[in-house]
């Protein structure tokens, strides 16, 4: 029973943050490998609201939520609209310097002690008992937000004007465009809900333990996660998430612990020789990178 | 005299820096009218089109001389979206409908010009195209090639155009169902009160419905005129219709020394 809740709530975890890989993949085509550094971004600024909201705990998440979808948004605009019409490597590798960028500049501004943002917001993680085992309460909340960012996302790609373009943009850029969509709006949107929902999880991770530099890894973990499902597509973005984490939680109980780092990748190279595609993802998408 | 609504002077464009497709073309679209752009593959026809609709960017390709203006505004400098939403939209030849979106989404997708009302468009499509009302939830890379093409002209102008371009309605579809689809276009036209484009390289299709038409080679226009007055040339029955004297039966391209003979006359 504790393994299968440990199992739900790391798949939580990694289902929150692949959704982002999702998006931005699915919208321009751009592996984003910031996406962990954005992550933590986002938790180092929740531990600062924290502190300059002292006593008002939902005014502070709030703002850093808001914080990471404009972070999101800046990013697209300041640097990745330039990387338009070059090679999808060019915009690749400049997300993996925007993340060495963005750890060494959180080093500098928040040093590399560990922190409890979780104490800054006056909150504590109590643990709730279901059946035999338990679940903290910042774990719970986590599941509980992930459901919600997965239904919002659903909801906002099938119903939504600006969903439907934004799937329409990812499908087809040009004809996207000569029907009037204008597909830096859509990409920055892609950017700021992908880095929103990273920066979720990141507050939320890091309430949950502690804040420090390895948090950028659990955004690495959970690319495996998003391409086991198949990289465009977030119900396998989804069922990923529950592989990776049922496969790490299982090896951890049963093998060695210090596993742990490494079995995402495991299964991430067993996935690429197999189905290199992911299991829902489209097969044609993948021969474009 | 009202200008045109839309005029293009003494177009070039250049491909990788090197390669010309268009050489200083002028032509000019009138309001409310069906101009027809006819040419063999190569002639630049679609380039010229790419040019109009803002697309050139894509292929590395530039305009390197003379304007486009529409309703008297330069546009060659536009971005394609923006030329949208100024009033001119394009019916593409290949990639025409988003696949994996259902009909309906196709059309809910476009971004309407600026004041048009996009819940009335979406109707009339409906309204013109009843069998795409019929498909509305089907995934539109389900469709055969005709209601393809219907879907992606229900598409293009549910953007609300006032210059509806069309390039190459007729490739790959049957020619009862161009015929039909031409006849249809007629119509919206009229009620709506569009301009249209059209690029073809079936003469006859486009000789039919147009008001005015022009024929590019090699990059060049080298004849223009009313369709009967184009109709009744000696190469045009020959070349594009395959009515030419005396044979009966169309003549190939094959026919070289013919067709060099005329390529030098139009140089």
């Amino acid at each position: 029973m504790q393994l299968a809740v440990n199992i739900a709530v790391l798949a939580a975890i990694y289902a929150l943050v692949s959704c982002g890989y999702v998006l931005i993949y699915r919208t321009s085509r751009v592996l984003n490998l910031a996406h962990g550094e954005l992550m933590m971004l986002g938790a180092y600024g929740l531990f600062t609201t924290a502190s300059l909201f002292a006593g008002y705990p939902l005014l502070a998440i709030a703002t850093s939520a808001l914080l990471a979808l404009i972070v999101g948004v800046l990013v697209y605009v300041l640097l990745m609209r330039h990387m338009a019409g070059e090679a999808v490597l060019a915009a690749v590798l400049t997300t993996i310097a925007l993340g060495i960028l963005l750890r060494g500049t959180i080093i500098l501004f928040w040093t590399a002690q560990a922190q409890h943002p979780i104490r800054a917001l006056g909150l504590t993680n109590q643990s709730i008992a279901i059946g035999d085992a338990k679940i903290s309460a910042v774990g719970l909340t986590l599941i509980v937000v992930t459901a919600c960012v997965y239904a919002g996302l659903y909801a906002f790609l099938r119903y939504t004007a600006w969903g439907i373009r934004m799937r329409a943009a990812g499908q087809n850029p040009l004809l996207a465009a000569q029907r009037g969509i204008g597909l830096h709006r859509i990409y920055a949107l892609a950017w700021g809900l992908a880095t929103f929902t990273a920066g979720l999880a990141g507050m939320l991770v890091a309430c949950d333990s502690a804040l420090d530099q390895t948090m950028a890894t659990i955004g690495l973990k959970a690319f495996p996660a998003a391409l086991v499902g198949g990289l465009d597509s977030l119900l396998g973005a989804l069922l990923g998430s529950l592989i990776v984490s049922a496969s790490e939680v299982l090896i951890i109980y049963y093998v060695d612990p210090l596993l742990s780092e490494v079995v995402p990748f495991i299964v991430l190279l067993a996935m690429l020789v197999v189905r290199p595609w992911g299991l829902l993802g489209t097969r044609e998408e993948l021969d474009r990178v | 005299m009202t200008p045109p609504l839309l005029r293009v002077e003494k177009l070039e464009v250049v491909y990788h820096h090197v390669i010309t497709a268009v050489q200083g073309i002028s032509l000019e679209v009138p309001e409310g009218s069906i101009v027809a752009l006819l040419g063999t593959n190569g002639a630049g026809k679609t380039t010229t089109l790419r040019a109009i609709s803002g697309f050139l960017g894509v292929d590395d390709a530039r305009v390197t001389e003379g304007s486009i203006e529409y309703r008297g505004h330069r546009i060659e400098n536009l971005p394609p979206h923006r030329i949208t939403s100024r009033g001119i939209t394009l019916v593409p030849e290949r990639s025409k409908v988003f696949e994996n979106l259902t009909v309906v989404e196709n059309i809910e997708a476009v971004v309407p010009r600026p004041g048009a009302d996009a819940r009335k468009l979406a109707e009339a499509v409906w309204e013109y195209f009843p069998v795409l009302a019929r498909l509305r939830d089907r995934e539109a890379g389900y469709l055969s090639g005709g209601e393809r093409q219907m879907l992606a002209i229900g598409s293009a102008l549910a953007c609300a155009p006032e210059l509806l371009l069309v390039d190459e309605l007729s490739q790959g579809l049957a020619p009862l169902i161009v015929e039909e689809l031409l006849h249809r276009l007629q119509a919206i036209r009229k009620d709506l009160g569009m301009t249209l484009l059209l690029v073809e390289q079936n003469a006859a299709v486009a000789l039919d419905v147009a008001d005015y038409a022009y024929v590019m080679e090699n990059g060049r226009i080298v004849l223009d005129g009313t369709p009967e007055k184009l109709r009744s040339h000696q190469d045009i029955r020959e070349f594009y219709l395959g009515t030419g004297a005396g044979s009966g039966a169309r003549r190939s391209y094959r026919d070289v020394k013919q067709y060099r003979r005329s390529r030098r006359w139009y140089g």
